[in-house]
Formats: structure tokens, sequence, C-alpha cells
């Protein structure tokens, strides 16, 4: 058991990069920029908003933009941060994926604190709603951390970095409803319309989308009702949501870590 | 904790670094490899550490195989790279503090090898903006951090002046009265004259003979001179095998 999982039974080594990574992150201008600018915009969804009801609406769209693409800065900046020190690091008696899901740990729990400058001026004016959007949106921001960790580690450099991380971001955000406005004219589509559904399913940011638009609109289910797939996604929206962006949180840790353990100087 | 290393082969695509490549370092005794520049010094130093897998072969610290149980044999050692680097927004106290806690040490000792290595001064400074020889004191503060049996230290002292060079040389052979076992790579042949306890030449790929550690410069020379190109003298005097091709 200990040799099989020496990540969960060495807590020493895993504390010591969390104490480390807690550290960095506060340190890290990302996300000193990051928590300026979300309270900036927590206070400008109460200034802008015309109703309390809207307050959610406007913070919707600092999560989707703003929150995911800090998320991603964040990880990439954290991968490639000690980069020169890895012959240093992995000559310790520990293992390499404690590295990273220390620093998964670490930044998720200080962007849960960060989050609460966007939410709180919202929450104060008793917009009860924005409770749940606050967890939807660490959860977002869960899959993008975990995906700016996997460019990070994968690039050679910072900037290699921040491009894999960016593109995939842009990808994400717009590329795959691109792809998907073009494949609903394909015949294949229009034969099995659940195809389609399934494709923007897949996307951590359409799911989101999807969720926080069908709860915060509270627009009724059947409007998306076309398909069998779709009417079981919108009546599961947030069941669908949570799973979606832990499976992909795991995935993108899992390869960070395989990355990291076929990494050779 | 005896080295054993036994035919290890690693390739570079096809490019062969490692022949099988085999020898000993035994507790006690401060071991030099020598060798000139591509003679798969650091190569080796990297198996050893368990930064890189071989393509063939074994490596055991006592009992420790490096390659099937990586994390078991690198309790066993402390390895000092050629070019320590690291976080640099940390501070010098900041790195110690985490490479402990990653140890297991107690701080009593945190505290002593913080003297050791003389950063009182850099206590708060981020390493970002240390010089050469103080990212390579600070790596000697590691290297000692865990009291580990086997030192494995890649071109110690490059960037080190000859006080700290001087020094260091005392601290391993203070380490290797204690038992330790210490395994060196060096250019800098003539400095570890007298202080060595054995010195092994090595040359593409594999360990071609074993050189008197008491008389090294000559001992050096005189492989060299037979058959091989004459080294280069750097400014300094001292025999440096890097320049040797």
């Amino acid at each position: 058991m200990n040799r099989a999982f020496p990540l969960f039974t060495d807590a020493g080594p895993v504390r010591a990069v969390l104490l480390r990574e807690f550290r960095d992150a506060l340190i890290n201008r990302y996300f000193q920029v990051f928590a300026a600018l979300s309270f900036l915009g927590g206070v400008a969804a109460i200034i802008f908003s015309e109703d309390a009801n809207s307050v959610p609406v406007l913070i919707l769209q600092v999560a989707l933009y703003f929150v995911s693409l800090f998320a991603l800065l964040a990880g990439a900046s954290s991968a490639q941060a000690e980069r020169d020190e890895w012959e240093m690091l992995f000559a310790q008696p520990v293992s390499r994926a404690a590295y990273v899901v220390g620093k998964f740990v670490a930044y998720l729990s200080i962007f849960a604190a960060v989050l609460l400058l966007l939410f709180l001026p919202g929450l104060v004016n008793g917009a009860s709603r924005l409770a749940i959007l606050y967890l939807q949106t660490l959860l977002l921001a869960a899959v993008f951390l975990a995906l700016g960790l996997t460019a990070g580690f994968l690039a050679h450099d910072r900037a290699q970095a921040l491009i894999i991380g960016v593109s995939a971001w842009l990808l994400l955000l717009f590329g795959i409803d691109f792809i998907a406005l073009f494949a609903a004219r394909w015949e294949l589509t229009q034969k099995f319309p659940d195809l389609w559904v399934s494709f923007l399913m897949l996307n951590p940011l359409d799911s989101f989308r999807i969720e926080a638009l069908f709860s915060l609109e509270q627009i009724p289910a059947e409007a998306a009702n076309k398909t069998p797939l779709a009417s079981w996604w919108i009546a599961h929206a947030a069941v669908w949501f949570s799973f979606s962006a832990a499976t992909w949180s795991a995935v993108f840790i899992t390869l960070s870590g395989l990355r990291l353990s076929r990494w050779e100087d | 904790m005896t080295i054993v290393v036994e035919g290890i082969i690693k390739k570079y695509g096809r490019n062969p670094v490692l022949r099988g490549l085999t020898f000993s370092a035994r507790p006690g005794d401060i071991t030099l490899l020598v060798g000139p520049n591509g003679a798969g010094k650091s190569t080796i130093m990297k198996v050893l550490a368990g930064l890189i897998h071989p393509d063939g072969g074994s490596a055991r610290i006592d009992q420790a195989d490096i390659i099937k149980e990586r994390i078991r044999a690198q309790h066993f050692l402390s390895y000092l790279p050629q070019s320590p680097s690291f976080h640099p927004r940390m501070t010098c106290a900041e790195i110690l503090r985490f490479y402990a806690r990653l140890r297991g040490v107690a701080f009593s000792r945190y505290e002593a090898v913080f003297e050791l290595a003389g950063l009182r001064d850099f206590e708060r400074v981020r390493t970002g903006e240390f010089s050469g020889g103080t990212r390579q004191r600070l790596g000697l503060a590691l290297l000692l951090l865990p009291d580990a049996p086997v030192l494995l230290l890649d071109e110690p002292g490059l960037s080190l002046d000859p006080g700290w060079r001087k020094r260091l040389q005392e601290t391993l052979r203070f380490e290797a009265g204690r038992g330790k076992s210490v395994l060196v790579t060096t250019h800098l042949i003539a400095e570890w004259n007298k202080i060595a306890h054995r010195c092994l030449l090595c040359r593409e790929g594999q360990i071609e003979r074993e050189l008197d550690p008491s008389n090294l410069p000559q001992n050096f020379d005189e492989t060299e001179s037979a058959g091989r190109d004459a080294p280069e003298r750097s400014t300094t005097d001292e025999p440096r095998l890097s320049i040797v091709h």
C-alpha cells in the first residue's frame, strides 16, 4: 500500500508542497491582478445591474470569460514557475504526482477565497442564487486551473505554455461552438441530433453556460427539449456540469502527473 | 552505503552516452569521476539521482534499486546538480524550509546548514537575485540538509571562489569520515589531489581505468599523453578535463 500510493501515505511531502504553493500563489502576479479585478467586477455588477435579479447574469459573464482565463493563466504560470528547479526537486524521495496535486489543491483553495471578492458584493444585496453560481464558478476554475497546469507542464517554456493554454481556452470558448454551428448542417448530425448534443456536452464551458443560464434565467426545460439527450441534459444540467468538471479536472491532473513522471533532464 | 553501478547503458536517440558503465563507490570514500566532456559523467549522476531512466543495466544504493524503487533509493541520497536553480520568487529561507519539510529534517539541522553555507545574510533574499556562487552555496546547504548516507555532486564548486571550494572539500572529507559514500564528478582535477580516496577515469561511457588519487595531475597527464589529445591549461593552471576532446 505504502509503495503503491506514496502520494497518499507520505503526508509530510504533500504538506510541504501545499505550504510552498500557498506562498507562491500569494505572490503570483496573476493572482494579485485577479483579486483586484474580481472585487471591481463584483462591485461593477451591483452598480450596472438594473435590479437584484440581473446581478447573477452579469457575474455569469465575468465568470465565463474572466475566471476561466485567469485560472488557466495561473495554472500555466505555476507549472512553469520552478521548471529550472526540477533537477533538484525530482531528486528528492517524493512522488512527482505530489507536486501536481499540491499545486492544484493550493491554487484552487486560493481561487475559492479570491472568488468571494467577486460574489460577496452581490450576496450583500440578497441575491441568494449567487451562492450556487459561486460553487459552479469554482468548479469551472478547477477545470481551467488543471488545464493550465497541463499546458504548463507540457510546454518547454513560459511563452509556449501561454500559447498552448490560451489556444485551448479559445477553442473551448468559441471554437467548439463554431464547429457545432457548421456541424449542425451535416447530414449525419441531422440524422443523429444526439451526437451533436453530446459534442456540446463534452465542452465544460458549454456545460457551465447551459447550467448557469437555465438556472438563472429560469428558462423552461421544454425550450430545448428537442432530443432525448438534450432534454436529459437540461433536466440534469447541474449534475452533468459537476460530473463533467470533476472528470475534466481529474483528466488534466492525471495528464500533468504522467508528464512529470516521464520527465527526464 | 555502497553505490553499485553495473552495465548501465543510456542512449539519446541513436547516440550512446553510457556503454555498459560499471563501478562501485564505498562508504567512507570520496570517489572522483573524471573524464572529458561527453564521457557520460553527468548522465550517470542523473541516473543515480533518479532523474534519468537508463536503457539497460542496474544501479543500486545499498540494496535499493534506483530504477525499480526510485523513491526508496532516493531516501538514501542527496544530490547537488551542476547548476542548481531554485524557484526565483522564493527566499533562501523558504527554499531551505521547503526541502527540510520535504525530507522531514529537524529544525536544528536546518539551522546548522544555514550557518555552514554562510547564508545568514541571504535569509530573506529571493533566489532570483542570487549570484551563481550563492546559488551553489544554497545547493550545498540542501545537499547536507537531510544527512543522507550517499552524497552525489556533479561538478561542484565551479561558481565558488577558492575559499569556498576548499571549504566544500573539507566538508566532504568530514562527511566521508562519518562513513558516507561521496561521489563527485569534476574537471578541476588538481584541486582534488590527495583529497579524494579514489579516482575513476570515465571515457566514452565506460570506466577506462582507475587513477592514483595521490598524484592526480601527473596521472592525468600520463593518461592523456598516452595516445590522447593533450589538455589545454586554464588561466589558473588547473588541468581541466572539460576542454579535452
